[in-house]
C-alpha cells in the first residue's frame, strides 16, 4: 500500500491550509448554535416588527393609546429623533418602519378633520403592510367610537378600543413542529457544510493528483514493479478515504450540536444527504485536481469554486432569497440538489411518500453529477496518456 | 532611471498572473456572487399575495359579513384584483391540510361556531393572516358595543365607517434612494481590493531588498539612489492597484448597477487613500516582517480578512453602532 501511504504523507504536508476551513468552519457553526439560543418555542408566535415610535404631537390618550397598541404587537426601539440616525437604523434594519405622530394629529383628528400620519419604511415589503393594518385597523376603531358615541371620554374610549382590539383568533399548527430557531440551525449547519467540505477537498485532493501528476514522477512510478491497475486502485481508496474521513469530522460536529436529533430519521437523512453530496464534491476534486498545475492555480480554483456554488445554490443566502434565474444557474451544480434537499429536511416533519420521493430523486440528482464527472475526467486522462 | 525602472517594473507586476488573479479576477467575481445572491434580497422582502384556502362549508357561508369582508380582499378564481392581500381558495379540509403540507398555501381557515387559522409556521405572512381574522372580530366587537350604547348608529352609517378602513399613511422618504444595505458588501469589498494592493507592495519590496530576492541583490549593487528605486516601483505597484479598483468599480457602477448613491467623488477620492495605505501596508510587512515570502503572505491576508471582516465584508451591520 505504498501508493496509498503517499496520499496520507502528502496530505499530511498540507494539513495547515486544509485546516484553515475546517476551523474556521466549526467555529462559526457553533459561535453561531450556541449564540443564538433564543426562547425555546413551538407554537405559534406573532411576529414582531422592530419598529421607531415617534410622537411630535403633545401627549393625548389616542397618541398614547396607538403606542400601546404598537407595542403589544410590535418592538419599539429607541431611536433618537435625528434623521441621519433614523435614516442609518432603517439602513441596517435596526427599524424596519419609523412612525411620526405630526404635531396637532390627536386635535385634529379629534376634530374629524382629515389628517395623516407620517411612516417611512421599505417600501412594498410584507412588514410595511401588516405595520400600515395595525395603525389603521386602531384608528379606524377610534374615529367609529368619536363618531357615534358622544359624550363618552377619552378613557372611555380607550379601554373600550382597548376591549375591542384585544379579540384574537385562535390559530393552531398543521403539525407538531420543532423550534424554528433549532430548524434554522440545523438548515445552516448543513448548507454551510457544503462550503467548508467542498475546499477541503478540493485542496486535499488535488495537491495530491498534482504530486502524482508531475511528468518526472509520473514516469518514474510507471517504471516501478507496481502494476497500474494496482496504483490507480490504491489513489481511490485513498480519494474516497480523504472524504469520508472529511465527511465524518465535519458532520460528526452535528452531534455535538444538535444532540439525539441526529439519530432521528430527519438527522440520518441529512447525513445520507451529505455522503452523497461529499462523493459529489469529490469527483469534481478529483477532475480539478487533474485538471490543474500549479499550487497558485490550485488555491486561485478552490476559492472560485467552493465560494461560487455556494453563491448561486443558496448556502450563504437562502434559496427564497435568490432570484429564479440565478437559481437556475445554480440547479446545475450538485451543490443546488444538496441545499434544497438540507431545507426540506429540516422542515420535515410528516413523512409523505411524496417528500421522501422528492427527497431521493434529488440524491439521485447529486449521484449522476458524480456519475458524469467521473466520466469526464477518465476520458480527459485518457486522452492526455495516449497523446503524450 | 526613475522613469525607465517604473516602466520595467509596471511589465513585471502586470505578467505577474498570479497576483493580477488575486488583485483583479478576484474581487471581480466575489463582486459577480455578491451580485447574483443579493439580485433577488430586496425584492425576497417585498410583499406578494398571501395564498390562504378556506374551507367551504354551510357554516361559512351563511356567515355573509366574514365571506364578504375576506373577498373584500382576496383574488379568487373569479374575481381578480391587483391590490388584494390574499389568494383565496375554497377547498374541502382535507385538500387544505395537503395544500398546506405541500407548502401550497400558508394557511387555512374554518369558519364554524368561530373563525380559526390553522397554519404550519411562524412568520410575517402568518401574522398578517391573523391580523386580518383579528381585525374582523374586533370590528364586530366594536358594532356591538356601540350598536349597544346607541342603536341608531347602524342606521347612521357606523358599519361603512369601520369597513371603509380609511389608510391614515403617508410615505415620507428620508434619502435620496431606496435604502439598500447590500450596498455595504461592495464598500467593503472595494475595501479588501485597496487593501490588496499590499500585494504589489510586498512584491516591489522584495525585488528591491538585497536579502530577500537575487533580483534586489543586483539592484542594490546599481549606482542609483535607492529612494529613486523605490518611489519609482513603489508607483508602479499603485498605479496598476488603483487601475484595478477603478476597474472593479466600473464595473459595480455600470454592469452591475450598484447603486452608490451621488457620493462616487467620494468614493473614488477614498479609493486613491485606500489603495495608497493598501500599497504601504505591503511595503511595511515585507521591510518589518522576518520570514519567508509564505509567512509574510500569509500576514497580509490574515490582516487584511480580520479588517475586511471589521468592515463588514461578511456581516453587513458591523459598522453599525
Amino acid at each position: 500500500m505504498q501508493v496509498f501511504k503517499a496520499f496520507f504523507k502528502i496530505i499530511v504536508k498540507n494539513l495547515g491550509q486544509i485546516l484553515i476551513y475546517i476551523v474556521v468552519f466549526l467555529s462559526v457553526t457553533v459561535a453561531l448554535t450556541k449564540l443564538n439560543n433564543t426562547a425555546d418555542y413551538t407554537g405559534f408566535t406573532e411576529t414582531k416588527v422592530n419598529i421607531a415610535f415617534i410622537n411630535n404631537d403633545e401627549d393625548s390618550w389616542l397618541v398614547e393609546g396607538l403606542r400601546n397598541q404598537l407595542l403589544k404587537h410590535t418592538n419599539i426601539i429607541s431611536v433618537d429623533d435625528d434623521t441621519r440616525k433614523l435614516q442609518d437604523a432603517l439602513f441596517f434594519r435596526e427599524v424596519e418602519y419609523i412612525v411620526r405622530i405630526p404635531h396637532g394629529f390627536a386635535e385634529k383628528f379629534l376634530n374629524k378633520e382629515d389628517v395623516t400620519i407620517e411612516k417611512t419604511t421599505i417600501p412594498n415589503s410584507s412588514r410595511e403592510i401588516y405595520i400600515d393594518m395595525l395603525i389603521n385597523k386602531y384608528l379606524n376603531t377610534a374615529k367609529a367610537y368619536i363618531s357615534y358615541s358622544d359624550g363618552l371620554s377619552g378613557e372611555t374610549i380607550l379601554s373600550q378600543i382597548e376591549k375591542d382590539l384585544a379579540q384574537e383568533t385562535k390559530v393552531s399548527m398543521a403539525f407538531p413542529t420543532d423550534n424554528i430557531t433549532l430548524i434554522e440551525q440545523r438548515a445552516f449547519f448543513f448548507n454551510y457544510l457544503a462550503y467548508a467540505l467542498f475546499a477541503v477537498l478540493i485542496l486535499g485532493v488535488s495537491s495530491v493528483m498534482m504530486v502524482f501528476g508531475k511528468p518526472d514522477l509520473k514516469r518514474r512510478n510507471l517504471c516501478s514493479p507496481l502494476r497500474q491497475r494496482e496504483m490507480n486502485f490504491q489513489l481511490i481508496i485513498g480519494n474516497v478515504s480523504f472524504a469520508v474521513i472529511t465527511w465524518l469530522l465535519l458532520s460528526i460536529t452535528g452531534f455535538f450540536l444538535f444532540g439525539s436529533y441526529m439519530l432521528s430519521l430527519n438527522g440520518l437523512l441529512f447525513m445520507l444527504n451529505s455522503l452523497l453530496f461529499t462523493f459529489a464534491a469529490l469527483s469534481i476534486s478529483f477532475l480539478i485536481g487533474n485538471v490543474v498545475k500549479t499550487q497558485n492555480a490550485m488555491h486561485a480554483v478552490t476559492n472560485v469554486v467552493a465560494l461560487g456554488t455556494s453563491f448561486i445554490s443558496g448556502v450563504f443566502v437562502p434559496q427564497d432569497l435568490l432570484s429564479e434565474s440565478v437559481l437556475r444557474i445554480g440547479s446545475f451544480t450538485p451543490t443546488y440538489w444538496y441545499v434544497v434537499n438540507n431545507n426540506t429536511i429540516a422542515n420535515l416533519v410528516n413523512f409523505s411518500t411524496e417528500k421522501l420521493v422528492s427527497i431521493f430523486g434529488n440524491m439521485l440528482i447529486m449521484s449522476g453529477f458524480t456519475a458524469a464527472i467521473i466520466s469526464i475526467t477518465l476520458v480527459i486522462t485518457k486522452q492526455r496518456r495516449t497523446s503524450n | 532611471m526613475v522613469l525607465r525602472n517604473y516602466f520595467y517594473r509596471l511589465k513585471c507586476i502586470v505578467r505577474d498572473r498570479h497576483s493580477m488573479f488575486w488583485t483583479l479576477m478576484f474581487p471581480l467575481l466575489l463582486a459577480t456572487m455578491f451580485h447574483m445572491a443579493f439580485l433577488n434580497l430586496s425584492n425576497g422582502l417585498n410583499f406578494s399575495q398571501i395564498k390562504i384556502a378556506i374551507v367551504d362549508i354551510d357554516e361559512y357561508r351563511n356567515n355573509t359579513g366574514f365571506v364578504s369582508a375576506i373577498e373584500a380582499v382576496s383574488n379568487t378564481d373569479e374575481n381578480q384584483k391587483s391590490d388584494a392581500l390574499f389568494n383565496l381558495k375554497y377547498t374541502t379540509l382535507e385538500e387544505a391540510r395537503k395544500l398546506l403540507d405541500d407548502d401550497k398555501i400558508e394557511g387555512y381557515i374554518i369558519c364554524d361556531s368561530e373563525i380559526k387559522l390553522t397554519v404550519k409556521e411562524t412568520g410575517i405572512n402568518e401574522t398578517i393572516i391573523k391580523s386580518f381574522l383579528d381585525y374582523y372580530l374586533q370590528t364586530s366587537s366594536t358594532i356591538g358595543t356601540i350598536a349597544g350604547v346607541n342603536p341608531e348608529a347602524v342606521n347612521k352609517g357606523l358599519i361603512e365607517t369601520l369597513s371603509d378602513k380609511a389608510d391614515y399613511l403617508k410615505e415620507i422618504a428620508y434619502g435620496k434612494s431606496e435604502p439598500d444595505s447590500t450596498v455595504v458588501f461592495f464598500y467593503s469589498l472595494i475595501a479588501m481590493t485597496c487593501f490588496y494592493g499590499s500585494f504589489w507592495g510586498l512584491k516591489e519590496v522584495t525585488a528591491l531588498q538585497a536579502d530577500l530576492s537575487y533580483e534586489g541583490a543586483r539592484l542594490s549593487v546599481a549606482p542609483v539612489h535607492k529612494m529613486k528605486m523605490f518611489i519609482s516601483s513603489f508607483l508602479a505597484a499603485f498605479t496598476v492597484e488603483l487601475i484595478e479598483v477603478f476597474l472593479l468599480i466600473s464595473y459595480l457602477k455600470f454592469i452591475l448597477n450598484v447603486s452608490f448613491g451621488g457620493e462616487l467623488l467620494y468614493i473614488l477620492l477614498a479609493c486613491i487613500t485606500g489603495t495608497f495605505t493598501g500599497v504601504t501596508y505591503g511595503t511595511f510587512i515585507a521591510s518589518v516582517v522576518k520570514g519567508g515570502e509564505g509567512i509574510k503572505i500569509g500576514i497580509l491576508i490574515g490582516t487584511s480578512m480580520t479588517m475586511s471582516f471589521l468592515a463588514g465584508l461578511m456581516y453587513e451591520k458591523m459598522t453599525y453602532s
